[in-house]
């Protein structure tokens, strides 16, 4: 999982389009797959660090909890259905999204963006 | 290439306010009114208007709702909440029917579309020849905060259209998801929030759908496998609860069939077609 959110950090850094897209982000999110924990921290729309936990004193805005089978099916290039989209995970009980929603929801396009980095880059989208 | 499509504007009375509605039509033979989604507008139709397979025996009516894309708000909306209703959407398509003198058109509604498509096959059916309802169902409430559209500190349309490109199938060609997100995108300030508050708050289709006669007026229903908002599960409650409806499911199509995926869509939307009457001229 590390290495999939470090490649998924080198695409958005090396992405002019996302960083302006998330150029008013600079937040920490976090990412829970099973219990492993992975904290996020974005600057202007760049991920800056990526900091496996557990960690209690890392803040965070909003999360993402899902588990390992869901992401994978989540990163095919066309996930069925539910897995298609972060809110489909919610929706068929394979992720939970908590924290700040409205932040979330004011950069969703950005986030969205940024998690579908982790699919064959076919053009296919979020 | 100039299309065949052909817009124009006419002005209607709902429920004593003035509206100056723009619709667009193409093809000729029997009348098939269509109605867009929540946030959008005409466009989301255009390539079935474009579709010779389709116009060549059928003249596809589409307009803007009020306050949506080329219909302007009414005269004093600077004041107003836009908030839809039941009551005032059925008005709307009524008046439009009228205004353009059509003779029981077929109605095809999509989404919030497909919602007030089954509302007139319960409540005003003697207008109609038959109901195609699209993404439609007798109520589901939202997922989401529909106040998150209508902010001064964010932009509602982009919001709307990352909210709803979850309902999008990934089998949509890229080009036409963003069009299709575009019309969210433009969509003005409140007025996607106004349609989902008619959308999302108003359960009454739920006791009405037992008086609809699919003898006199078919309704058929049409799904996609990626829309969230309507699941198919949702599409195949309402469905078994009219008697005599029929239901299609799409595999690889989400909430906006018509405008994301117009090829996945094309043979689901002939099939049901073919299941309303002839026009009788």
């Amino acid at each position: 999982m590390q290495s999939k959110l470090k490649s998924m950090q080198a695409q958005l850094n090396a992405s002019d389009h996302l960083r302006h897209l998330g150029r008013l982000f600079s937040e920490t999110v976090l990412i829970e797959v099973d219990s492993n924990e992975f904290y996020l921290t974005f600057e202007k729309g760049a991920l800056t660090l990526l900091e496996a936990g557990p960690s209690r004193k890392t803040p965070w805005r909003f999360a993402l909890r899902t588990d390992t089978d869901a992401l994978r099916q989540f990163w095919e290039a066309r996930p069925a259905p539910g897995f298609h989209d972060i809110f489909g995970l919610v929706k068929i009980g394979r992720g939970r999204i908590e924290g700040d929603m409205l932040l979330l929801v004011k950069n969703l396009r950005f986030f969205k963006e940024f998690m579908a980095l982790g699919r064959p880059q076919t053009g296919a989208s979020q | 290439m100039i299309e065949p499509i052909v817009g124009r504007y006419v002005t209607i009375d709902v429920k004593g306010v003035t509206q100056r509605i723009y619709f667009e039509e193409t093809g000729h033979g029997r009348p098939v009114l269509c109605l867009h989604t929540a946030g959008a507008d005409t466009r989301q139709w255009r390539h079935l208007m474009n579709d010779e397979a389709v116009t060549g025996g059928n003249r596809l009516i589409a307009f803007d709702m009020p306050w949506h894309s080329k219909s302007l708000p009414p005269e004093g909306f600077q004041t107003q909440e836009y908030l839809l209703t039941t009551e005032t959407y059925i008005e709307t398509v009524l008046a439009m029917v009228a205004a353009l003198g059509l003779d029981r058109p077929v109605l095809a509604g999509c989404s919030m579309g497909g919602r007030i498509a089954l509302q007139l096959a319960a409540l005003h059916p003697d207008k109609f020849s038959g109901f195609i309802a699209i993404e439609a169902s007798d109520f589901q409430p939202a997922w989401y905060d529909i106040d998150w559209f209508d902010r001064p500190d964010a932009h509602g349309g982009e919001m709307g259209a990352a909210l709803v490109s979850a309902n999008i199938s990934p089998f949509a060609p890229e080009a036409e998801r963003w069009n299709t997100l575009w019309m969210f995108m433009q969509s003005g300030p409140g007025v996607f929030r106004g349609d989902l508050s008619f959308y999302t708050r108003d359960d009454s289709l739920i006791a009405r759908l037992d008086e609809i006669d699919t003898a006199k007026t078919p309704v058929h229903l049409i799904v996609g496998a990626y829309d969230l908002t309507c699941t198919p599960e949702d599409a195949k409650r309402t469905a078994n609860a009219i008697d005599g409806a029929t239901l299609s499911v799409m595999d690889e199509v989400g909430h906006f069939p018509m405008s994301e995926h117009p090829d996945g869509f094309r043979p689901f939307f002939i099939e049901a077609l073919g299941k309303m009457p002839e026009h009788e001229a």
